[in-house]
This record gives C-alpha cells, structure tokens and sequence, in this order.
C-alpha cells in the first residue's frame, strides 16, 4: 500500500499539471477565436456596448440566464421566436421586427466563445490627451517685440533729456542766455515729422482698406454645429468628396445635406475616439454634444433609430468663401478638368477643426494660379493628357519645334476677361 | 525771478513731452498686440449688390432672400420631385423601401439585373474609394478607416465583400436595394451617387470578387473570371 502513494501522487501531478496548461491556453484561444467570430457573424448588427442594429450585447449571458435558450436563439431565432418566448418577442418588436440572421453552422463551443468575448470585452478608452493650440506662443513673440520696442524707446528718451539737460548746464556756465524753449506742438521738426509719419501711415491704411474691402481672408465663422473637418477628413480620412459630392460635375462643391451625416452617425452617437477638441478661443468642446445638435436639426432619436420630420429643420451654415456676383467660378471644371487638389485653394482643411479661408480669393490671386499653372496637355506625340486640347493646332507645332516647353491656362485663354466676368 | 519761472516751464514742457510720446508707444504697442488672430467677422464690401448674388444662389442667399424662402418653406437640399428625373440618367429604380419590419421588397429586389452594358472602371474605382471605401475598405475587406478592425468609430462592422460568401453570391439587384434605401446602420446613397453611379459601383464590387474568387481558386479560376467578364 505504502508503495503506491508516490505512483498516485505522481500520476494525478502528471495528469492535474497538463490539463493545467491546456485550460488557460483554450482560454486565451477561446477569447481571441471569440473576437474573430464575434466580428465575422455578429459585429455587423451587434456591438458589446452599444445598441447598433441589435442590442448592445454585454452582459446578454446575465439577461438570458438560460444558456440553452440563448443557444437556440443564435442557432435559429425564428424557432424562438415561434415558440412565444415573451422576452425574445418583446425585443423583436422593440427592434422594429428586424429579423436576425440564423447561425445553424455555429457549434456550442463557438457560441460559447463569442458569449465569452462579450463579457470580457472592454469598452474603448477615451479621448488621449490632445495638444491644445499653439498660436499662444507665436502671439507672445509680438508681444515680446512690443516690449523691447517700449524699452528702447524709454532709454532713448531719457538720453535726450540728459543730453538737453547737459547743453542747458553747460550753456549756463558759458554765460549763453538759454532762450525761451519752443513746445514740441509749435516745433516745425515735430510737427512736419508728424505729418509725414501721418501721411505714409494713413495713405498704407486707406489703401488697404480700399482693395481689403469685400475680401475675407482668414474669416473664421462660428458655425452652428462645431464640425472639425480635422477629426472628419484628417483623422478618420474620408474623403473630400464624400460629403462635397458635387464638387466633381457641379458649379458649386455643394455642402452635404444632412442624411449624408446621418450615414455614419446614424451609428457613432459620441466623440470618443479622437483628441480633444479646441475652440479657436481654447475652451474645449463635447464632441457627444455635437452630435446631439446634428439629432436635433434631423430630428432623430438615437433611442428609438427613428426620425421625426416634423422636429427636423435645416443647419443655417455660414457661407465662408464668397466670390463676388460678377466672377463665374466652377467648382467642376477645377477638379475634374485642371485636377485641382481641394488644398490648393482650400488650404490644409485637414487640420482645421474650425474653417478659415486659406486664399484671399482675390483677381490677382486667380490670375497668378492661371499664369503658373500648367494645363494637362497631350504629349508630342498626341498622347496621354486631356483630348479636348487636341484643337490647339500652334501649340502643338510650338511643343514640337521646341518653341514652347509647357502649356499654361493662360496660353489656352486663361487669363481673358470673358473667361470669368459675363 | 524770472530765470527760475522760465525754467519751471521748461522743465514742465519737457515733463509733458515725455509723458505723451510714452502714451503714444503704448497706444502703439496695444494697437499691434492686441488685434487677435481669428476673424469672426467677413468685413466690409463695397456695392454688395455687385457681391451678392440678386438672383437665388445655393448657399449664397442675402438675409432678406432666405427669409422669403424660409416663408415659402423652401430649403436648398430638397429631394426631387417624384416622378421627374435628370437627364441622361438611367430609368428609375422600380422597387420602393420596405415599410419597418418588412422584407418584401428587399426579397424582390433580387431578380433586378444590371441595366448597365459597359462602363468606365477607373471612374467606378474612384466612386468606390471616395464613397465606400471609407468604411468597407479599400481592399473591400470590410475593414476601412472608420472600422479599423472594431478600433475605430463605426461600432457595427462593415460588409466584407470580398472572401465571404454571404455577400458574394449575394445578387447586384439587393446590394443596389441596400445601395439606394440603406440596410442596417449603412444609410442611404441615393443622394450622393446617380442610379448609374451606383450600378458602376456595384458592378466595381462584383468585378473585384470574381478576382478574388478566381485569385483563391486559380485552377478552376479562369473560366470563371473569364464568365463574369463575358456577362458584364
């Protein structure tokens, strides 16, 4: 007997320190294999935490205590449903009947595996810390500017009065009578110093002034809803033309009407993926309570997924860039003929999270573009580049001979006045 | 006595001298420091009747302009008018969006086939990168920018169109249904992509899947890629 202790011993060790081993690498496989099933079959309509076109599924397992139940309402949702469950029922008309796909491939260990992930999942961290702006410290250089300027301006002031101060002393001793002093308002030097300094200042301000006027440059609205073209078209890069759809085939790049925000935020209901936003003034904006707005103006309730026409009403957007009523602009024939970047007179949009006008949309500023700009034409051998060009006969001959090397917009008639104003 | 009035005022005339030329700087020097950098306001125009538009412009109304329109109930996205399409467009989609909790039409949409005969593929890319790409990748994996693998924004994950079955054996007519009315949190393109833009997408799709079935089954792969071409 007493011999067989340590065999016993052993054996349950040899057979305990595998089965040990085994158990937590199948769980660990079990979780990820749980993510990836879970996101194969069930993200598309379901999210642990949030209610998407299903229920948010956390803590399914607490709600449904029944596991074979819950088996069979994956498996196959319509038997359940027939059988008159009343809580699967009620959450089917809760859900606006939408019906569930029926999983019959899915085995127990599967489903146990996706149950497993969506209890153990974590919910995303929020907002990183951001960088707030760094135009303070390009204001606090003026300042400094200002400052020194103020110093050297006393210091020099104070020389004068010591060295008017030394004249009249050593003028006293020479016995010269020191004359009545003059008012620096009667001094001729002052006051025609003062005038010139006047005239070259005022006549700069007036002048510019006169041509600054109508042009905006820089204008930076308050907009109704604090829409960050950083955290849209910079972070999560969608495109220009997703929400600007009609830049490509219309005059104007059109602002999207709100369904297309609806797209993806029919979905993403808060801001909790991206950095901390700034007004321009450096308070800090709730990116959730943005999206809030956007409900509001379509009338939707994030509760229900449903829409209420009577409550919506329309974004009053600030038009920022405005070109004058005399100038036709196209937005189409920019981009789809001159393959414009929107940057090029946009700016870098993507890192505003407030828009400002970048160009000063001036006619200088459209004209110099036309100068420099060269226009996509056919190579020498009629290749490649834009066909339509093809009907510029000389410059053709000219690129050939080696009498032109490029075609600008202006060469094509850029530069004309018909071109814009009629 | 005299001399001492005199230089009283003297020295009076230069005290104020300095005091106002200090006043000036500062003056100065709050002009130049003080203008702050953001703009919130447009300006000045001259003879805005040459700046605004006198005739309605989206976007781009005077005050008293959008009043009228507001009056009259009138906004600038409207959808439009039923029965009326644009020129050069294909014929209208027949099939209407299931009321809530329906699948009828979704069912229906099924045997609509393709009225497209031939299309420009680069230009179906490039509406496909711009429009769909952002959440069902540009690979069509299902995994774009805003999904990011369950990391990014979109909470629901994307149709992977290429490599599951679901949706390629799934008919062009219910992925142009989806397309047009929207199905499960992807919203509607009717207003961003024309009833042809959308077919080019859809055939864009479908292009890339017959790839990549043919890519993943290459013995039998060629037949097969060379079929969806000759039907397409």
């Amino acid at each position: 007997m007493t011999n067989h202790r340590p065999i016993v011993k052993k054996l349950i060790f040899s057979i305990l320190l595998p089965t040990l081993v085994l158990l937590g690498s199948t769980s660990i496989a079990q979780a990820q294999d749980g993510k990836a099933l879970f996101q194969s079959n069930c993200a598309s309509c379901h999210n642990p935490f949030k209610v998407v076109t299903g229920p948010a599924l956390q803590g399914v397992t607490s709600r449904v205590p029944d596991k074979a139940l819950l088996h069979a309402w994956i498996h196959n949702n319509q038997k359940v449903l027939a059988s008159g469950n009343p809580y699967f029922n009620n959450l089917f008309v809760q859900f606006n009947k939408t019906p569930m796909n029926v999983f019959p491939d899915l085995s127990d260990k599967d489903i146990d595996a996706i149950l497993n992930y969506i209890e153990t999942a974590k919910p995303p961290t929020a907002t990183e810390p951001g960088n707030p702006t760094t135009q303070a410290a390009e204001s606090d250089n003026t300042l400094l500017y200002g400052i020194l300027t103020l110093i050297l301006a006393v210091i020099m002031l104070i020389l004068l009065q010591v060295n008017s101060s030394l004249k009249k002393l050593a003028d006293d001793k020479d016995g010269i009578p020191a004359h009545e002093p003059i008012p620096f308002w009667r001094n001729k030097v002052y006051i025609t110093f003062i005038v010139l300094i006047l005239f070259v200042v005022g006549g700069y301000m007036v002048v510019q002034g006169a041509i600054g006027l109508g042009r905006q440059q820089g204008y930076e609205p308050v907009q109704p809803i604090f829409y960050s073209h950083k955290v849209h078209a910079g972070i999560n890069q969608i495109s220009c033309l997703y929400c600007h759809s009609n830049a490509m085939d219309s005059r104007h790049a059109t602002v999207p009407p709100l369904n297309v925000c609806m797209n993806c935020h029919a979905a993403i209901n808060d801001y909790t993926h991206g950095p901390k936003l700034y007004r321009e003034d450096g308070s800090e904006v709730d990116g959730t309570a943005e999206i809030q707005k956007l409900y509001s103006y379509t009338g939707y309730d994030p509760k229900t997924s449903t829409y209420d026409p009577s409550k919506a009403h329309p974004v009053e957007w600030i038009k920022i860039h405005n070109l004058p009523d005399h100038v036709f602009f196209s937005h189409a024939q920019h981009t789809k003929a001159g393959k414009v970047q929107c940057q090029t007179c946009h700016g870098p949009i993507q890192e505003m999270n407030e828009v400002k006008q970048f160009a000063p949309l001036s006619m200088g500023w459209c004209i110099n573009c036309h100068r420099t700009t060269k226009v996509n034409f056919p190579d020498s051998a009629g290749n490649n580049g834009n066909k339509f060009y093809s009907i510029y006969e000389r410059f053709h001959k000219d690129l050939r001979t080696g009498k032109m090397d490029s075609v600008t917009v202006e060469n094509i008639g850029g530069t004309e006045c018909q071109k814009c104003h009629y | 006595m005299k001399k001492i009035a005199v230089k009283a005022a003297r020295r009076g005339a230069d005290r104020r001298s300095i005091i106002s030329a200090l006043f000036v700087i500062l003056l100065g020097a709050a002009i130049f420091t003080g203008c702050s950098e953001v703009q919130r306001d447009p300006g000045r125009i001259y003879m805005p009747d040459m700046g605004y538009s006198r005739a309605y412009e989206t976007y781009a109304t005077t005050e008293e302009q959008k009043a009228e329109l507001l009056s009259k109930g009138i906004h600038f996205s409207n959808t439009p008018v039923p029965g009326t399409m644009k020129r050069g467009e294909l014929l209208p989609f027949l099939i209407e969006k299931d009321k809530i909790g329906d699948t009828t039409d979704y069912h229906a949409s099924r045997d609509v086939k393709s009225p497209l005969t031939s299309m420009d593929t680069v230009e179906a890319e490039r509406l496909y990168l711009v429009n769909c790409a952002i959440c069902h990748g540009p690979k069509l994996d299902g995994n774009g920018p805003l999904y990011r693998g369950g990391d990014g924004p979109f909470p629901a994950a994307p149709a992977q169109f290429v490599g599951k079955a679901q949706y390629e054996n799934m008919p062009e007519g219910q992925m142009f249904y989806s397309v047009t009315y929207g199905k499960n949190k992807m919203g509607s393109y009717a207003s961003q992509l024309s009833t042809k833009q959308r077919w080019m997408v859809i055939a864009y799709i479908k292009s890339k899947q017959a790839a990549g079935k043919a890519a993943a089954a290459p013995a039998a792969g060629s037949s097969t890629a060379a079929d969806s071409t000759a039907k397409k």
